[in-house]
């Protein structure tokens, strides 16, 4: 699939999303309890045909179910290689004109440097050495994952003995305004 | 207060219903009032208030009031404002009930909001209107958010014990000047210092007995009647449940706890919110498969089952590319687009995708006037060939009507019958 159709699909799905979600029907209401949703969702009990219409009539409880696989997701998401940690996250401070070389995330973990390299830029990941988690991570190995605000990968990779673990710069705007046009966020997760 | 789902529950609602009442009436002193009185046009001048007041919005968006914070999960007074103008769109009873009020007005005083100081009744008007909204909005978000049902009037209770416990919190921290007020709302007199203001450290502190004592006595220490004590009916219920008063000021106190220690999860919030929608279609495609025996399980009776008709997709669109028309250069000249905008935009369309799929009998301007009302005029995932570069935003309603070749009222129309189109596509597709 290349990027573009991907994107549109993107697209398509959060038009779709906008679609289901933003119906109002006057003297909407729960129409199905949790547990048959819940049920639903796990396979465990399919809904009749009876509830599948009172679903696709309620925007309210489509919304519920929303909720629901959201959570349901979460709670599926692979667990934190180490105790303590769940992610970090970090946004680009005032909207300056000029380059950035280095974000750290809120918690102060982690910091992205953005180093100029050629035509292009380099980003490394840099996890603090006094994290309370960086012993445990670094011995883990886990896969770490940096993301821009938009959820598009920034760099993939393990952390080496230094904590370090870098990649070229993925996307064709510099580093300030690519991450400025991608809500000024990043987040660093495991994968 | 917060509690799960809310947004128009804090004290930055002042500011979005400022924000909302300034440019509302900006957009309406430009339409003609005899169009309220028309119960027919109302839909129609929805549709036109929803654009003018949008675009003031979008114009007052680098404003101080437009960029404070609505409520304490980063949303912005202006991204509040226009949510509520949004579910305005999708909820016409609101702007009924709004149009029948402004014309009751008018039948007293024709041309009432040009007169002196009609302007504070129409503002009046639309304060109403949007307390009613916000107040609905929430219920729905609360119900979705954690599954109890909820309704509007549910939410004016919440907010009417947040600020009874305020108010008792502000009393108790002042005492010494409020001796008597802080002993009638403890019910006894006041020997040293009492407990009970050490112990008040939330609202998840404040006892059902309190609320109702400070309710009975506000008037007798001039503080108007208390609102458990007025003669609406509307708390008669609340009144005489103490119970449910604590157990109401317990959900709050527990949430905003809650809500205080969690970090907000935003970015998982993002990546799954293309997710559910699997979910969402698995959930009616087994459901179509599965013979699940019934009852249905259903909490509210419906009166009306909805059929279900398999229509079958209709067949994707050629793909070739559209041939270079130089008349299209000529069209995007007139409304200030860029030369090519219309052939570039049309390549950046996927065509084999879903909604090109749905609405290929459509025009590019009706698709792109689909998505600027779906997902705003800006959002992140257009392809950049669809942007004017003079707002990197996706032309307005008048420059896509103009590439149309249609008067807007024709491409509002087309672009709702197209919503339409597709919301019934949403509906009838499992996959």
């Amino acid at each position: 699939m290349n990027t573009k159709t991907a994107a549109r699909k993107t697209l398509d799905r959060r038009l779709q999303e906008r679609l289901l979600l933003d119906r109002r029907v006057d003297g909407d209401r729960l129409v199905l309890a949790d547990a048959v949703l819940t049920a639903a969702l796990d396979g465990s009990r399919p809904l009749t045909a009876g509830e599948r219409a009172a679903l696709q009539a309620s925007p309210l409880t489509t919304r519920r179910l929303r909720q629901l696989a959201i959570e349901r997701r979460a709670r599926q998401a692979p667990a934190s290689p180490v105790s303590g940690w769940r992610g970090s996250q970090g946004r680009l401070r005032a909207a300056s004109s000029g380059e950035v070389d280095a974000l750290r995330t809120d918690d102060g973990w982690f910091t992205l440097h953005l180093v100029p390299q050629g035509e292009g830029w380099r980003a490394i990941l840099q996890l603090a050495a006094d994290a309370p988690f960086a012993a445990d991570l670094l011995a883990a190995r886990a896969p770490l994952r940096v993301r821009d605000g938009a959820g598009r990968t920034i760099l993939e990779g393990r952390l080496d003995a230094d904590g370090e673990c870098e990649a070229a710069w993925p996307f064709p705007s510099a580093p300030a305004a690519h991450l400025q046009a991608a809500d000024a966020a990043f987040s660093v997760e495991s994968i | 207060m917060r509690l799960p789902g809310t947004r128009y529950q804090e004290p930055g609602w002042e500011e979005v219903r400022k924000l909302l009442g300034q440019c509302s009436l900006a957009a309406l002193r430009g339409v003609d009032p005899a169009r309220l009185l028309d119960a027919a046009a109302r839909d129609d001048l929805l549709a036109d208030y929803v654009e003018r007041t949008g675009e003031r919005l979008r114009q007052a968006r680098h404003g101080a009031r437009a960029q404070a914070p609505g409520n304490s999960y980063g949303d912005t007074v202006l991204e509040l404002a226009l949510g509520l103008l949004y579910e305005l769109q999708a909820r016409p009873a609101d702007w009924q009930a709004f149009c029948a009020a402004a014309a009751s007005e008018q039948a007293r005083i024709a041309g009432f909001w040009m007169e002196a100081g009609g302007d504070a009744l129409l503002r009046k008007k639309l304060n109403d209107m949007y307390a009613v909204l916000r107040d609905k909005v929430d219920a729905d978000n609360y119900q979705a958010a954690c599954g109890r049902p909820c309704s509007p009037n549910r939410i004016y209770a919440y907010r009417m014990l947040d600020t009874a416990y305020g108010d008792i919190a502000r009393l108790f921290a002042d005492w010494e000047q409020h001796r008597d007020q802080v002993g009638a709302i403890l019910g006894r007199e006041l020997q040293g210092t009492p407990i009970e203001v050490r112990q008040l450290r939330t609202i998840a502190d404040c006892r059902a007995e309190w609320v109702l004592r400070w309710s009975e006595t506000l008037e007798a220490f001039g503080g108007g009647v208390g609102p458990l004590h007025t003669r609406s009916k509307r708390f008669a219920n609340l009144k005489t449940a103490p119970d449910k008063i604590a157990a109401m000021l317990r959900e709050i106190g527990d949430y905003e706890a809650l809500s205080a220690n969690q970090d907000r999860d935003w970015l998982q919030d993002r990546d799954d919110a293309a997710l559910w929608m699997e979910d969402y279609w698995r959930v009616l495609q087994e459901s179509e498969e599965g013979t699940t025996p019934g009852p249905d399980l259903i909490l509210e009776a419906r009166e009306d089952a909805l059929g279900l008709d398999d229509v079958p997709e209709p067949q994707a669109e050629d793909d070739a590319p559209p041939p270079q028309d130089p008349r299209l250069d000529v069209l995007a000249a007139a409304v200030s687009l860029p030369p090519g905008y219309m052939q570039a935009a049309g390549e950046a369309e996927e065509r084999t995708g879903w909604v090109a799929r749905e609405l290929g009998g459509d025009g590019l301007a009706v698709r792109l006037a689909v998505y600027a009302k779906l997902l705003g005029p800006g959002d992140e995932s257009y392809p950049d060939a669809w942007r004017d570069p003079a707002t990197g935003e996706l032309p307005t309603m008048q420059q896509l009507a103009g590439l149309a070749r249609v008067s807007l009222p024709t491409l509002r129309k087309r672009r709702d019958a197209a919503i339409a189109r597709l919301e019934a596509a949403t509906m009838r597709r499992t996959g």
